[in-house]
């Protein structure tokens, strides 16, 4: 991995030097425009706009999507139902969303967050209903049996059931979001990395690109290794095998 | 079809049916009429997937009559089903999982961790009690199945081959454990069981059931006193005679079954 990274680097290196720096910029040319964002404030100003983007819209997704998962994977009616509504939110373009939330709501943060929680929470969504569907009804009967109020198999049965699926969710969700609010930003967003990207390619600022390129690359390990993992190790003790 | 009455009784099933399908035409139990009294033991045994399990799901709640009754007459009582497989949470250690019976009723969290303490010693898995159910042998997590039952106190036990998937030793020594355990609280259990010498040496009183359709054929009250041990009951004179005539009992039933329908319902 390190060795790669390396490898990859020097390539970089040696090669860039050869192209204008609009079309190719140098490590060197990236790394500037990366203390300049810093020393500006920017850096840390923009990549908390989009934080809050993703957070916000990756939130909602989380707190609507699992009961309502839950809550459709229960139930046989409510999925008939539902199923149409989720292959029209899976299968609607990200760039007709991005159309209807510049109608609706123009450019601004909430058609940023909007159209990002329209875009992942279908992933989000089949995933939790799919772990509920694979809830062992003998475990539910065991409870009931014991009496257990409906609370309590909800809480001490159906939710520690569908965790792995919860979790496996959030993962593609999350990776979906990532994308969709870049994207969402550079069309209609007035602050955040994907703007940024926006206004920097149109002064052919080619170096500041890369550098918000390598920037979301850096933060997506950071939340993977530092959020993700550690959650995800703590919720799953009791499958690690011996 | 005889009335298997018992003075007050604390179970009745009266004139019991039970058919699955959706137009309830599959009949799975027909026509059960039989009471438990108080403190006695019950054997229910059949051949497989003739509908034993099921008399006792109609006693937990789990699935209702078509038509007939299942009575309990103390409305209060704690009840502890124990299944065939052991139905632990995977995500709770053996202790947290005996503690889930406790959690159900009313109880201080210094009682629930005592009482699931003592009945993790009491199948002797006090050892283990921090070990997660799939870092356990079957056996073991049967035995934990069984612990979180009695850490309720029950005044019910519903029993559903609960010895089935244990080896021969396992098994022999916790059928005498549970046979203490019974005797000494006086607890009502209902024992679903495919094997003649379980039930004989257990129950009071041994229901005899037919292959599906279920219906109740003989009811045989067994000679052989409360206090007793397995070689003791072994030894008794009509212990030989009791399992070769519930043997030949069984035997056009068991024939009549599919053996590849093994599955109980």
């Amino acid at each position: 991995m390190l060795l790669a990274v390396v490898v990859l680097g020097l390539a970089w290196a040696l090669i860039a030097p050869n192209y204008p720096s609009f079309v190719f910029p140098t490590p060197a040319d990236v790394w500037a425009s990366f203390t300049r964002a810093l020393e500006r404030g920017v850096w840390p100003e923009q990549v908390l706009a989009t934080l809050g983007h993703l957070g916000s819209a990756f939130a909602i997704v989380l707190v609507v999507g699992l009961p309502l998962g839950i809550l459709i994977g229960r139930s046989i009616i409510a999925e008939d139902l539902s199923r149409v509504v989720l292959v029209f939110f899976q299968t609607v373009p990200t760039v007709v969303l991005i159309a209807l939330a510049l109608a609706i709501y123009g450019i601004s943060d909430e058609s940023v967050i909007g159209v990002t929680v329209a875009g992942s929470v279908t992933y989000f969504l089949l995933n939790v209903i799919q772990g509920t569907r694979s809830i062992d009804r003998d475990l539910v009967d065991m409870a009931r049996a014991y009496e257990a109020s409906e609370t309590t198999i909800m809480r001490s049965v159906v939710l520690p059931s569908v965790i792995p699926y919860f979790l496996a969710g959030a993962r593609i969700t999350l990776g979906v979001a990532w994308q969709i609010t870049l994207f969402s930003e550079y069309l209609m967003g007035s602050q955040g990395i994907g703007f940024n990207v926006n206004t920097s390619i149109k002064l052919l600022d080619t170096a500041t690109v890369f550098m918000w390129g390598l920037s979301v690359v850096a933060l997506t390990l950071v939340v993977e290794y530092g959020l993700f993992r550690p959650v995800e190790r703590r919720l799953t003790r009791h499958i690690r095998r011996a | 079809m005889a009335d298997h009455s018992v003075e007050a009784p604390l179970l009745t099933f009266d004139r019991v049916n039970k058919s699955y399908g959706r137009r309830a035409d599959e009949p799975v139990l027909v026509d059960i009429n039989l009471e438990v009294g108080r403190g006695e033991l019950v054997a229910i045994i059949g051949p497989s997937g003739c509908g034993k399990s099921t008399l006792l799901n109609l006693m937990a709640g789990l699935t209702d009559v078509t038509s007939g009754s299942v009575r309990i007459a103390d409305s209060g009582i704690r009840s502890a089903y124990v299944f065939q497989n052991p139905r632990l949470l995977p995500w709770r250690n053996v202790q947290a999982n005996v503690e889930f019976s406790l959690e159900q009723v009313s109880m201080s969290g210094k009682d629930v961790r005592e009482r699931a303490t003592q009945a993790l010693e009491l199948v002797h898995l006090g050892q283990h009690r921090h070990r997660y159910p799939h870092e356990l042998s079957g056996g073991m997590q049967q035995r934990a199945a069984l612990a979180r039952g009695l850490a309720l106190d029950p005044g019910l036990l519903l029993l559903d081959e609960p010895f089935g998937s244990l080896d021969a030793l396992t098994r022999g020594y916790l059928q005498e454990e549970l046979l203490g355990i019974v005797r000494r609280f006086r607890t009502t259990t209902l024992l679903v069981t495919h094997d003649i010498d379980e039930a004989l040496l257990l129950a009071d009183r041994v229901a005899v059931m037919s292959s599906r359709p279920a219906r109740i054929r003989r009811v045989f009250t067994l000679p052989f006193g409360t206090d007793r041990t397995s070689d003791q009951v072994i030894a008794h004179p009509d212990f030989l005679p009791l399992r070769t005539e519930i043997r030949e009992l069984l035997r056009p039933e068991v024939e009549a079954t599919d053996p590849g329908s093994a599955s109980d319902t």
